[in-house]
């Protein structure tokens, strides 16, 4: 099946069979691999990605409901000049990551969340729901709460 | 303030990691294996042939159809079969009576003995169409009884291997226990303890591409040993190793599991070369949950006797140990519990026995801990008991028998010499950051109040060994200075999140007084760093760390020779200092000094001494005896792991430990069905990992005793929280609850299982 898909502002024209996940394509068609399958059955988070700007489970997605749509994924979060996304400066200065595999989908779940309303990070309820959308086996999750966290205090306000 | 904090987190942040399941190799096919859903049974018949009619799909092969592959010219020797997977040869782990006649294939031949075995390997075009392919393959089991518990399969009414005893290996240490002593003590802690199985469940699963050029092969794998892998992968094809090329690139973490050479990186090593064609196999989780390592796996039961003072007078371990369905590394790995019975305390008469058993169960493997656990589980949980029988505070039951600073080296009644500490201070340490006054005043208003909550306290003193076991504690690598100023650190290590990236190169540069930002690290590429030895056993600071400081002692030594060379001086006159060599007003920097003198690169091999990290963990829990379900309220880990490289990195680790053991205290474990199946078709639903949402307040502070093994004096970090959390959980429960006998609080402490722990008989009441 054909279809048009728009990631990280990027047109992408592809024909892919019906029953392929999101996460499949973007990996292996797009060659996206920065969104990592760590279940493939909806539980651990690792290949959250932006769909229109929800995070959705790429894994649970598949390729052809995105038609027309637009994706954000861990490739896409640093600015065009390259500058590095707050989110991607408060991981690394929390030590939210140490091997990194789940890593792209908790920025994802927490960039869709900022992105829609960046009072998120100072809800520490909020906050924890986030870290808790996911499974990190290396961490223990605290550093990527601190991390949601400083992301949010550094956000860019609009001006006033 | 630098842009990333550690070298590794610029790619991993941006997407542009590179995890095996990342690299493109065109042409490479996707390795499916066709598993069993029995857990023992004896194979009838498979048959593939449909599967080859499926579009995409390359070929598919039962173990009868590998037999009949014709064997290829230079490739793979003439073997018209598969070998078995081999052994772990390294330091007795697998000794070779164990293992005659229970050899593990690759692919199952006549009987399966673990459910998941695989029964047939299928290849496509991408996974999709390999999975396609398997569906299509028909095979049949005939089922037998299963036995997936180790004091079960002991007793030998169901065999693993006909005519052989599932008891593939006995083993004690220290000497047997007086009976005597256990008659005249006051008090004899009598229990039982179960260790269940755990999966250590890295977030990347297990990872092997095979790509086949000319008469050699190269394998990307997410692993801990690279150069083990491309020993044994070399032997199995007949090859010398030099014909192998093992890289690590990024990978997912590992915690024990990625150390061995699996049945599925046999097979597809064999397809690679027979075919000559890349081949990869991606595990997925519900493959991986079905036939990945486990960890623990063993039933115990001990006899702790003191006198009416609480001095401790004999500990007695008895374990019978999960090998899972073939004898491999887990056969001797349950020495490691036996060796480290004797714990942090100086009770002279010290006995562990045990029996590695086979069961119908995934074999056994380390896991984060990997044997101390279970010692520090059973003996740390009895010592909880032994206070409450004896009415003393656990805190100072401890304190009358931890080993004093003074008396290390230690050597224990079994076999361990302990290098060096001060158990006592990390468990003060431990008490006033938890307020354990504060918490034992809140206990007590809550046993007075009936409409509270019980709460209880749990302490944990543990010891455990680090490094490997003599025969396996040196690492090789080096370390080259080159012209362009630039310095190339290398390791036969092999980092799976663990920074060594970012953390050796600023050894390096410490050591060698350069910038930091001029050394680099080339580890877990067999191609850059011929030899190796890896990353388990908590080793990697502690031995490679070692090492690389050494190397750059013996970088130093050459320098200081070349520039006394250049200046015609002694070299006792060429001094070192800050990257440079010096003598009087003459300074010429490395990089000079390679471009007068020619390349300047060091490669050793250095050897350091077993190392003994310790610690002290407390926990304070809330149980709700109606719905069983337990809070955990506080958490402290005070762990001593001598020099520490990377603070931060260090803490992290323990962090993370720390979550792990309370998953293995309160959520993670399985069921089996009456067939030996586990229960876990859910998957990631079924075996409840921590979530965000289970991590309390937990604090960790260090105290720091140097290893006098090394002059580097680090010892392994990151097991920690793995080993000193989950008895220190347990015991907080048991606390809250008053249970008489500690045995009944199975772990994982599943609701089910507290809500009867609480309607057990009590201790009786006495003041704490
Ligand atoms: S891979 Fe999608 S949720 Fe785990
Ligand atoms: S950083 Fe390894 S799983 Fe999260």
């Amino acid at each position: 099946m054909r279809i048009t898909v728009r990631v990280n502002d990027r047109e992408y024209r592809l024909d892919v069979e019906p029953r392929r996940i999101l996460a499949d394509v973007l990996r292996e068609d797009c060659g996206l691999t920065g969104t990592h399958l760590g279940c493939e059955h909806g539980v651990c988070g690792a290949c959250t990605v932006l769909v229109d700007g929800a995070a959705v489970r790429s894994c649970l997605m598949l390729a052809v409901q995105c038609d027309g749509g637009a994706v954000r994924t861990v490739e896409g979060l640093a600015g065009r000049d390259g500058e590095p996304h707050p989110l991607q400066r408060a991981f690394s200065a929390e030590h939210a990551l140490q091997c990194g595999f789940c890593t792209p989908g908790f920025l994802m779940a927490a960039a869709g969340a900022l992105e829609a309303d960046p009072a998120v990070g100072e809800d520490p309820e909020r906050v924890a729901a986030l870290a808790g959308s996911g499974i990190c086996r290396c961490t223990g999750y605290e550093p990527i709460r601190r991390a949601i966290t400083r992301a949010a205090r550094e956000w860019p306000r609009p001006a006033t | 303030m630098r842009r990333w904090a550690r070298r590794e987190d610029e790619r991993l942040l941006t997407g542009r990691g590179r995890y095996v399941a990342d690299i493109r190799v065109p042409g490479c096919l996707d390795a499916v294996f066709v598993r069993s859903g029995v857990a023992h049974g004896v194979l009838r018949e498979v048959d593939c042939t449909a599967a080859r009619e499926v579009p995409g799909v390359a070929g598919a092969w039962s173990a009868a159809d590998l037999m009949d592959l014709p064997a290829c010219p230079h490739a793979a020797g003439d073997l018209q079969d598969l070998p078995p997977v081999p052994r772990t040869v390294a330091v007795g782990l697998s000794p070779e009576e164990a293992v005659a006649g229970r050899e593990w294939p690759v692919l199952v031949k006549d009987r399966v003995r673990y459910p998941g075995e695989a029964v047939a390997v299928v290849l496509g075009e991408d996974r999709y169409r390999a999975e396609d392919g398997a569906a299509e393959v028909t095979f049949r089991i005939d089922p037998l009884p299963a036995v997936v518990t180790p004091s079960a399969a002991a007793e030998d009414s169901v065999r693993l291997f006909d005519g052989l005893s599932n008891i593939a290996f006995e083993g004690s240490a220290g000497r047997p226990i007086d009976e005597a002593v256990l008659q005249g003590a006051a008090v004899v802690v009598e229990a039982r303890y179960r260790q269940q199985l755990l999966m250590p469940t890295p977030m990347e699963c297990r990872t092997f591409l095979a790509v086949p050029e000319a008469d050699r092969l190269t394998v990307w794998a997410g692993h801990q040993m690279p150069h083990r892998l491309r020993r044994e992968l070399a032997a199995l094809l007949e090859w010398p190793p030099d014909r192998v090329r093992v890289v690590v690139p990024d990978t997912g973490g590992a915690f024990g599991s990625k150390s061995a050479l699996f049945p599925e990186y046999v097979a597809v090593a064999f397809l690679a070369v027979r075919l000559g064609r890349p081949v990869r196999w991606i595990e997925d989780r519900l493959e991986s949950m079905l036939v990945a390592t486990r960890g623990r796996g063993q039933d115990q039961r001990v006899r702790l006797a003191a006198d009416a003072e609480g001095r401790l007078l004999a500990y007695e371990l008895t374990i019978d140990a999960d090998v899972g369905a073939y004898p491999h590394l887990a056969v001797g790995l349950p020495m490691q519990t036996a060796w480290m019975a004797t714990g942090p305390y100086t009770t002279p008469q010290v006995r562990a026995t045990l029996r590695s058993v086979l069961t119908n169960t995934m074999v056994t493997y380390p896991y984060r801990g990997a044997g101390r656990p279970e010692a520090t589980v059973a003996l740390e949980r009895s010592m909880d008991a032994l206070a409450h029988r004896l009415g003393l505070d656990p805190a100072e039951l401890r304190r009358r028998n931890l080993i004093p600073p003074a008396s290390f080296p230690y050597r224990t009644p079994t076999g361990r010499c302990y290098d060096s500490g001060n158990y006592a201070a990390a468990l003060d340490l431990a008490l006033t950051t938890l307020d354990y006054d504060g918490w034992r005043a809140e206990r007590a208003r809550r046993r007075a109040d009936p409409a509270a909550l019980p709460l209880g306290i749990g302490l944990a003193c543990y010891v455990e060994r680090s490094g490997g076991e003599p025969g396996g504690l040196h690492e090789f690598g080096g370390v080259e200075a080159r012209e362009d100023g630039t310095v190339v650190a290398r390791s036969g290590t092999s980092s799976s999140g663990q920074s060594h990236e970012t953390v050796f190169p600023a050894l390096v540069a410490r050591t060698l007084g350069v910038d930091e930002a001029r050394v680099r690290l080339a580890e877990g590429d067999t191609g850059e760093q011929p030899q190796g030895v890896g990353s388990f056993a908590s080793r990697s600071a502690q031995v490679a760390g070692a090492m690389l400081v050494h190397a750059c002692a013996l970088l130093v030594g050459r320098a200081r020779e070349r520039a006394a060379g250049l200046w015609e001086v002694p070299v006792g006159e060429v001094a070192w200092c800050d990257g440079a060599v010096h003598a009087g007003p003459a300074v010429m920097d490395l990089a000079e000094l390679v471009k007068l003198t020619g390349p300047l690169r060091v490669d050793d091999r250095f050897a350091a001494g077993m190392a003994f990290p310790f610690g002290a963990h407390a926990a304070v829990a809330e149980v709700d005896p109606e719905l069983g379900t337990v809070r955990v309220l506080r958490l402290v880990a005070v762990d001593d792991c001598g020099t520490v490289l990377d603070p931060v990195v260090v803490r992290g680790q323990a962090f993370g430990s720390a979550v792990q053991g309370i998953g293995q205290a309160l959520y993670e474990g399985f069921a089996f069905g009456e067939d030996g199946v586990p229960l876990l078709a859910g998957a990631l639903l079924d075996y409840l990992l921590p979530t965000d949402a289970e991590v309390p307040p937990i604090e960790i502070r260090d105290t720091r005793t140097p290893s006098p093994g090394t002059p580097l004096g680090a010892k392994g970090a990151g097991e920690s929280g793995c080993i000193g959390t989950p008895a220190a959980i347990v015991n907080a429960v048991a606390d809250a609850l008053r249970i008489a006998d500690p045995g009944l609080l199975g772990t994982p402490l599943t609701p089910e299982t507290v809500w009867r722990a609480a309607r057990a008989p009590k201790l009786p009441e006495r003041p704490v």
